[in-house]
């Protein structure tokens, strides 16, 4: 919100406030002030100059070469724009200036071969305008040489303010001085309203009927008769002008001034183009088309609030006007509307049609109800001012059920144990007063107060300390040092996802953090995904169902940019939609928490001690089992392999406890690698890390290392080809001793000499007891038997001797 | 006299034993001194012409001597034996070693992490929630009304019309509240969505850290006490700050803070828009319609809240211009951290 300095100053004294004291005490009030512009200092070095000659550029066509007088000489300034002429009042940029919308530093310079010491400015240039089809030609009674700045007055200062939904009341001028009557402790100043009526009653005119009493609590007027409509005095437009509005005509203006004014917006209305002289305030039955005054045809909802006249709509109420009542240059007699709506009835419009006005935007922050009248009569006091008009007599003021005053109970000792410091009780009643809240009982302890109905943020106690603190100065509370910490357990819902990336950073993944909202076509690969009602585009209107598609496609994009051999991880939570309606409850869909290892190209690449390696299905089922062993989860999970024959790996596999999936993963198909352009093979593994949280984490009790020495033997076999490692390993556990204690694999080759059918597997196995040393025949007995068995139930060849 | 020469003898020691570098300098030493015609020795005869009362004393001091000596000596030796016997190889050793990739957290995760521990410190329990919320908890119990323009602050994604993407952590107080009765001294982090163009300065997604504490007696001077202990530990002690009044539905009365611009230190610079000053957080004291509806009672109970973005605090310490640059996951960008 824009916020004129100048304009303020007809409510407050402000003298011997300096600009930087203004901006810091509303900031710090509350008002943030997020820029200013003094035009002082904008317009510095800009001057009035008289241009004396105007000649073709010899070297551009567009161009011309003006001859500007500054007051004492004349200066030669290149011109491009088609209007400027010679005896023009210009506004003269001197070198060293700075152009006030594109902030270029005006220099010398020579353009085409011409020297050029300066720029005439359009009204764009100056900010003053979107007009920059041609030079700003100036009152020709000005002086050259006179500062601009001066010479049209433009020394306001311009606050742009960002008003927080709860302080409408410090959406105008006038709210904005009531502030700062209170923190600098100066008088607040109203205007006096005074102006002659006419003889005709305002009854006789007009009549006024509200409808809806709900959603139009208040519906107050004031009849102006035999305006006419011309242009705003300079006063007016310069007001309209510095807050950066555009002047239309004077009743718009004056409506205009008095909602920033006051906060209260205005309509007004061609009295005779409404059947019967009446306003009905009531909402529609059905859905309804009606025309804006900006021409435009608006389908209107059910219920909602419209401005009538006896026959038809005549305004959206409370967001914009319609065409068929607005004031033109023919209007003669005016109906100025002062209004108090149901704010949630007026958002409720603005956002359905999508239009937010002036107006819609004070009324749904709600307006002042008891400020309806005043404001009907400042308009009708500027109007006749401005416009020869009469105002007729008397107010029509429709309020049916009178919106009175709160009354709030402030305890001193609350405001203490709130802030952690005491305010003195003088203080407190001055800044209330100050702000219009009246102390109307003085209880010792406990204050009554009388809210004003400008301030319809403050209902509770609570809302009356903010005030205390806020003008008092948020610095004035103190910053304690020393707090108490209760010592019960504490708890951390993020400490096993930190355990889990502590653990892939060190098995040397990165970490990826993918946005969540994606396309339909990537959401619905992997599972039946939750649809965003109002997506910022198409690429970003569902929810993901798995980490796989976002992974793909950072791998996709880093193999673009060259990257080809990447090692990831994400953590992140996933949606599924369970029913096929909109969602109604927490039952309707799952969101869980998933874990993503990703492996893809080279682990080792040119590397001047090793063998360049890809990653393969074992770099995935490595990564997997050891991260498992880090979290204390390999003994209790089963493997089991190519089970799920619908899922898009090649080479899957899934852990699992008992019945309940864990996690799955393989090589990523094909077919949905090319989805994502990706041509090299890609491996990963998804688990449900809400599952994996749950599992109750092995104990790890101590166990004494081994006091007596193992026994080591090996074993090599020729095997058929589909004899798999995992069924010899157990085979072997099952038939052997208790003293054997494992079985690993060492080697595995296959070659022509061996035959095409067949493979050579070498086994390792470890044999140890607790409590004594084992004896080399017993070792010997049962490792000459398991070679037997295997031999004998795997059709295999013993190998070497 | 003897214990002159002893003072002596140690002094020239001491000084041709720290500047050997080889064996053959070392065994040189060793004739010197410690041989059976060495300086000790020397000194050793000479105690046949102390007088006889002074003779145990003197003795003493020679032993403690040749002691000293032969244990300097020996330890020497070793030094310069286990640098020298490296047998001499073919290694060259400015190859590069064979190191071992260490993968890296995300730059947002490290952040948080760092934000966490701090307030762990503090005694704050870290609690989480759902990203897929209910507008009773997003808005409403958070003092939301429907059709309040205060819902503006807010662009939201809706997945129906009682279902949305939450738009802050706030949500999570609610749920915390509700599990639990007072004392509550917590922090909740978690990703939040907002229907906002995309661009340099903003993106539909991001991540906050939410504070909740409640109790007895929480006043505003605590949480100004909290908020400034945790900047001066994340950044740095020499920060000003200033704390605003502004509006949350959820918190009354409401704050801003801001701390003084680390870049230029307040002067003023393209980080800090020239204000010197760098919003970092909001925060207020609980409203009392928030406990209403988490059945907390507000005569008794009091407390405050707060809330930081992630990313805009990791723009600002790393001094990244993009926040899309998080969500890119370019390998180049993940390893710089």
């Amino acid at each position: 919100m824009k916020i004129s300095l100048n304009w303020i100053k007809n409510y407050i004294d402000l003298s011997e406030i300096s600009v930087e004291e203004i901006v810091s005490k509303l900031t710090m009030a509350g008002l943030e002030v997020e820029g200013f512009v003094d035009q002082n200092i904008l317009y510095k070095n800009l001057i009035v100059g008289n241009v004396t000659e105007v000649k073709k550029h010899p070297n551009a066509n567009k161009l011309t070469v003006c001859k500007v007088n500054d007051g004492s000489q004349d200066i030669q300034v290149i011109c491009g724009a088609p209007n400027v002429a010679e005896g023009q009042k210009v506004v003269l940029a001197i070198p060293g200036s700075i152009v006030p919308k594109t902030k270029l530093q005006i220099a010398k310079v020579k353009m085409r071969g011409v020297e050029s010491s300066g720029m005439i400015c359009s009204a764009d240039e100056l900010g003053l305008g979107d007009d920059h089809s041609g030079i700003l030609v100036l009152d020709n009674e000005l002086k050259p040489g006179t500062p601009f700045s001066e010479a049209l007055g433009l020394n306001d200062v311009i606050l742009e303010i960002a008003v927080t939904p709860n302080r409408p009341d410090a959406l105008s001028h006038i709210g904005v001085a009531r502030d700062l009557s209170a923190l600098f402790n100066r008088e607040l100043k109203l205007p006096k309203i005074e102006f002659k009526e006419s003889e005709t009653d305002i009854h006789t005119l007009a009549s006024v009927e509200i409808e809806d009493k709900l959603n139009c609590p208040r519906y107050s007027s004031r009849v102006v008769t035999e305006v006419s409509i011309k242009p705003s005095p300079e006063w007016l437009q310069k007001k309209i002008n510095s807050i950066g509005l555009r002047p239309i005509n004077n009743i718009v203006d004056v409506t205009n001034f008095v909602l920033h004014e006051t906060g209260q917006p205005l309509h007004a209305f061609d009295l005779d183009l409404l059947v019967k002289h009446k306003i009905v305030v009531k909402s529609t039955a059905g859905k309804n088309k009606f025309t804006t005054l900006d021409s435009k045809v608006r389908e209107l909802p059910e219920n909602t609030l419209m401005i009538c006249d006896a026959e038809k709509y005549i305004a959206i109420a409370g967001v914009m006007g319609g065409e068929n009542s607005e004031v033109t240059e023919s209007t003669k007699n005016i109906l100025i509307e002062s209004a108090y709506f149901n704010p949630a009835a007026i958002r409720r419009t603005s956002k359905y049609l999508g239009l937010s006005t002036d107006a819609s935007y004070h009324f749904e922050r709600t307006t002042d109800p008891s400020n309806t009248i005043w404001a009907a009569e400042r308009a009708a006091q500027l109007i006749a001012e401005v416009s020869g008009g009469k105002v007729a007599k008397g107010t029509i003021d429709i309020y049916p059920n009178k919106i009175s005053s709160k009354e709030i109970k402030l305890r001193l000792s609350r405001i203490t144990r709130l802030l952690g410091y005491e305010v003195a009780k003088p203080n407190v009643i001055k800044i209330l007063n100050k702000l219009a809240i009246n102390v109307i009982k003085d209880l010792g302890d406990t204050l009554l107060t009388v809210i004003p109905t400008f301030r319809p943020d403050i209902e509770r106690e609570v809302d009356l300390i903010e005030e205390i603190a806020r003008i008092s100065g948020y610095d004035k509370i103190p910053t304690i040092s020393k707090i108490n910490i209760t010592l019960d357990r504490k708890t951390d819902d993020s400490r096993f996802h930190e355990i889990v990336r502590d653990t892939a950073t060190g098995l040397g993944l990165y970490e990826i953090i993918n946005n969540p909202l994606q396309s339909h076509k990537l959401a619905s690969l992997t599972g039946i995904a939750v649809g965003i009602s109002n997506p910022l585009s198409n690429d970003m209107n569902y929810l993901r169902t798995s980490l796989i598609p976002g992974a793909l496609t950072v791998v996709s994009n880093n193999i673009k940019k060259g990257e080809k051999n990447l090692a990831l991880f994400e953590i992140g939570n996933v949606f599924n939609l369970k029913v096929d309606r909109p969602i109604k409850s927490f039952e309707d869909f799952t969101e869980t928490t998933s874990l993503i290892l990703l492996l893809t190209g080279m682990k080792n690449v040119r590397q001047w001690y090793s063998r360049d390696e890809s990653y393969d299905f074992y770099s995935l089922k490595g990564l997997v089992n050891s991260f498992n062993r880090k979290i204390s989860l390999d003994n209790v999970l089963i493997d089991s392999y190519n089970t799920d024959e619908k899922s898009f790996y090649d080479n899957y596999f899934e852990k699992s406890l008992k019945d309940s999936v864990i996690g799955a993963g393989g090589q990523i198909k094909k077919n949905l690698l090319e989805i994502f352009d990706i041509e090299q093979n890609v491996f990963c593994f998804e688990y449900d890390l809400g599952k994996l949280t749950d599992i109750p984490q092995n104990k790890k009790l101590y166990s004494e290392p081994l006091k007596y020495p193992k026994v080591s033997k090996d074993m090599a076999f020729v095997f058929n080809k589909d004899v798999t490692f995992e069924s010899v390993r157990k085979f072997i556990i099952q038939n052997g001793s208790e003293l054997l204690k494992s079985v690993t694999i060492f080697d595995l080759f296959e070659s022509k000499e061996l035959g095409d059918d067949k493979k050579s597997m070498a086994f390792n196995l470890e044999y140890f007891d607790l409590k004594r040393t084992l004896t080399e025949e017993e070792v010997d007995n049962d490792f000459k038997n398991l070679i037997t068995l295997v031999t004998k139930n795997f059709d295999a060849q013993l190998r070497g001797n | 006299m003897l214990s002159e020469e002893i003072k002596k003898i140690r002094n020239e020691f001491e000084d041709e034993i720290s500047t050997a570098r080889s064996p053959d300098q070392l065994e040189q030493i060793r004739i010197k001194y410690l041989s059976r015609s060495g300086r000790v020795s020397e000194l050793f005869n000479q105690l046949k012409t102390v007088p006889l009362d002074e003779k145990p004393e003197a003795g003493k001091k020679l032993n403690s001597l040749r002691e000293q000596i032969s244990n300097k000596f020996n330890q020497q030796k070793s030094s310069i034996e286990s640098k020298n016997n490296f047998p001499k190889t073919e290694l060259d050793l400015t190859l590069p070693g064979k190191e071992i990739v260490i993968g890296s957290k995300h730059i947002l995760t490290q952040t948080l992490d760092e934000i966490k521990s701090i307030f762990k410190g503090m005694g704050f329990s870290v609690f989480e929630g759902p990203e897929l919320e209910s507008d009773y908890n997003n808005f409403e119990a958070l003092n939301f009304p429907p059709d309040h323009p205060a819902r503006d602050m807010q662009d939201t994604f809706f997945v129906s019309k009682d279902f949305l993407l939450r738009t802050h952590t706030s949500p999570v107080q609610i749920r915390v509240m509700k599990n639990q009765a007072p004392p509550v001294r917590a922090i909740m982090p978690g990703r939040v969505y907002r229907n906002e163009a995309v661009s340099a300065r903003s993106y539909c997604v991001f991540h906050q850290v939410e504070g909740l504490y409640v109790d007895t007696d929480v006043t505003f001077a605590e949480l100004k006490g909290t908020l400034v202990s945790f900047a001066h530990q994340f950044y740095g002690e020499k920060l000003e700050y200033r704390f605003r009044p502004s509006y949350f539905p959820f918190t009354e009365p409401s704050a801003e803070m801001d701390i003084s611009c680390f870049n230029c230190d307040g002067k003023g610079c393209k980080l800090c828009k020239n204000t010197g000053w760098l919003e970092i957080l909001g925060c207020g004291m609980v409203d009392p319609n928030v406990f209403s509806h988490v059945n907390y009672d507000s005569e008794k109970f009091t407390g405050y809240a707060f809330g930081m973005g992630i990313e805009r605090i990791a723009l600002m310490k790393y001094g990244i211009d993009d926040i899309r640059i998080f969500f890119e996951n370019d390998l180049r960008f993940l390893k710089q951290f």
